[in-house]
């Protein structure tokens, strides 16, 4: 009679919170890293994370922008000589489609400005206020590097304007994210989310639910919005709140403007919903990026460019703007926000 | 000692308040096991979660990582980094947290806080 | 004038269920005592073994004699642990008053029915409800005692059943006659 109370009072202490859910957080792709895996074993679930993470951390060395050692850095410095250098196909690959996408979205997705970002002190581990010289902005903006200008041929690149300076920090995330989908996929997994730096994929669900998102309130702690993410979905955030320096009461942001570069004032955060595709990742990190740029004005007209057609907005006095799709899908926090609704 | 052997006999009565008591139990479980807000707070660094604490006593914690300590300090229900090795404090500039699913971060120092309550309201956070 | 001087002596008789009782008592403060070197994983929950005498004495004896036995334990333990009138002790009399309140009209109960066990987990939980609303009224006023409150009822009712049928085992072994 005792062992069976003494089971009893364990199973119930135990089944409080008993369901097949591994989490992991880590850091890594520079970044916040948060796996969850429904429906494996604590095992098998640690094993594909972890496969994951490396992956991840590959990526991270070989695509970084200023760190030496990558292919991607001493392929800028190939650039930068005029030189030709010999790609993997997987480098081959990205080069080629961030350079459809720069396209597509009227060159304000612009990741060959790295000598742009470089100049107002972003590429670093750390932050600090600087004030470019206005000519040497100047200078870099009418050298106008563009994706177009690198060749990719029989395995390898060269860049045909000097100025042109790689940096993926808008693509390689989302890139990460549909490599770590498929691999996922390719393993049956039932249900699993991945968060790389805010960025998220979901597949399948979270046992009998979906998987539900929280998106950050930018500039308070807690998330101003949910929604669910349905199988394959990803969902992407460009934000002023993260990598960003004040220089006198003013908010320089990571996001520079291809056009006059300068970082982008007036917006606050642009969030982009993906429905399924194989490239749902690489599209939720790469697009938020223009339709920021454009700014509180021109986001619609961006956010179509690019195919984006659930989008969020919040403008640099915290109002919202949000495509009609996107306000079926979202639960506000706070409903009393000023908010514009678009088709 | 053979007469411990066997269990005394529980009269009908006893099985009644046994029950009862079970009954008690679980009940006591299910609706004081779900507290509203937030009850505790899980400090996590670069080798997973460092230590979970409950949000009912004040204190300070230092939680050390690869920058030097970070400071944090819970006070009335609720937490925040003080002070951080890190550059350029964002940590910090996050103030207070009191709700469940609420997160702030030091990247550098690699530190995170969450609030727990019962129910965080989704399984990850976009930003 | 031949002065006549009684002596003074008060001789009391002691009979042999009063010897029986004292022993009793002091076994209840032993193992009161031994139960207290024993750390527990959580304040405030211990098996309480020495509430096993006190079930005894009130099958074998009656309520006041229970009443007695329990109340003196609580109070010599304390003095030789050397927390009388401390928290501890507090809590330590709301929980066995509590108890020893439900116990009286608990053993009303038809004793066909009802037996030690069923005593037992009742002033188990009585004790802890003594203890709870000390802690929450006095000792510390905030919210986050609802956290233990399940925990705590969950070592009453397995604690007390099992005291119970310690409890209900001696009295049958004993020869007394208790049902």
């Amino acid at each position: 009679m005792q062992r069976w109370l003494i089971l009893l009072l364990t199973l119930l202490l135990g089944s409080c919170t008993r369901e097949p859910l591994y989490q992991s957080q880590s850091y890594v792709f520079g970044t916040l890293v948060d796996i969850s895996i429904y429906g494996e074993s604590e095992e098998h679930a640690r094993a594909l994370a972890s496969h994951v993470e490396q992956d991840f951390q590959r990526l991270h060395l070989q695509l970084h922008a200023w760190k030496p050692g990558g292919e991607l850095y001493k392929l800028n410095a190939a650039f930068e000589q005029g030189k030709k250098m010999l790609v993997s196909p997987e480098l081959a690959d990205i080069l080629v489609d961030a350079t459809q996408l720069s396209e597509r979205s009227g060159g304000l997705f612009n990741p060959a400005i790295g000598g742009l970002i470089n100049v107002w002190g972003f590429q670093r581990d750390e932050f600090t206020p600087v004030s470019p010289d206005p000519q040497q902005l100047d200078a870099l903006v009418k050298a106008a590097p563009r994706m177009s200008d690198i060749v990719v041929e029989n395995g390898e690149a060269y860049s045909r304007n000097p100025s042109v300076k790689v940096d993926l920090g808008g693509y390689a995330k989302g890139y990460a994210l549909d490599r770590a989908a498929a691999y996922l996929r390719s393993e049956k997994v039932h249900g699993a989310l991945i968060n790389i730096g805010g960025n998220i994929i979901a597949l399948g669900a979270h046992g009998e639910k979906p998987w539900r998102v929280g998106i950050q309130h930018p500039r308070k702690p807690g998330p101003m919005a949910t929604l669910d993410l349905p199988d394959g979905w990803a969902i992407g955030t460009s934000g002023d709140y993260q990598r960003y320096f004040e220089l006198d009461g003013k908010r320089y942001c990571h996001l520079i403007d291809p056009r006059n570069g300068y970082p982008v004032q007036g917006m606050q955060a642009v969030t982009i919903l993906v429905p399924p595709g194989a490239h749902a990742g690489t599209l939720s990190d790469v697009a938020s990026k223009p339709v920021f740029i454009a700014g509180a004005d021109g986001w619609r007209q961006a956010a179509s460019r690019i195919g984006a057609g659930d989008v969020l907005v919040v403008d640099g006095r915290g109002h919202l703007h949000m495509t009609q799709a996107m306000q079926q899908q979202l639960k506000l926090v706070d409903k009393n926000v000023p908010l514009e609704v678009l088709p | 000692m053979s007469r411990w052997k066997s269990f005394p006999k529980l009269l009908s009565g006893d099985w009644l308040v046994l029950a009862v008591g079970l009954a008690a139990v679980i009940v006591l479980f299910a609706t004081l096991w779900h507290p509203e807000h937030a009850a505790r707070l899980q400090i996590r660094d670069h080798n997973g979660i460092f230590a979970t604490f409950s949000l009912a006593q004040d204190r300070t914690i230092e939680v050390p990582g690869p920058l030097g300590i970070s400071h944090i300090v819970i006070h009335q229900g609720q937490v925040r980094f003080t002070q951080s090795p890190c550059h350029n404090q964002y940590c910090v500039h996050q103030g207070w947290l009191s709700h469940a699913g609420q997160v702030a971060v030091c990247l550098p120092n690699q530190i995170s806080l969450e609030l727990l309550g019962d129910e965080k309201n989704y399984d990850s956070l976009n930003y | 004038m031949k002065r006549i001087m009684t002596r003074s002596t008060i001789e009391i008789t002691t009979t042999a269920d009063d010897h029986k009782v004292a022993r009793l008592a002091a076994l209840a403060i032993g193992l009161h005592l031994a139960e207290a070197v024993f750390p527990s994983p959580l304040p405030g929950v211990k098996p309480g073994i020495a509430n096993i005498v006190t079930l005894y004495v009130l099958y074998r004896f009656d309520f006041a004699t229970a009443a007695w036995v329990s109340l003196l334990r609580v109070v010599a333990s304390s003095l030789l642990l050397g927390n009388f009138l401390s928290p501890a002790f507090v809590l330590s009399l709301s929980g066995t008053t509590a108890s020893l309140g439900l116990l009286v009209l608990a053993m009303r109960l038809p004793k066909s029915y009802f037996g030690p066990v069923s005593l037992s987990v009742m002033a188990a939980f009585a004790h802890i409800a003594g203890q709870l609303l000390v802690v929450r009224l006095w000792l510390i006023p905030h919210a986050g005692v609802a956290y233990l409150i399940p925990v705590f009822a969950a070592a009453a009712l397995f604690f007390g059943a099992i005291n119970g049928m310690i409890a209900a085992k001696l009295l049958n072994t004993s020869g007394a006659s208790s049902a």
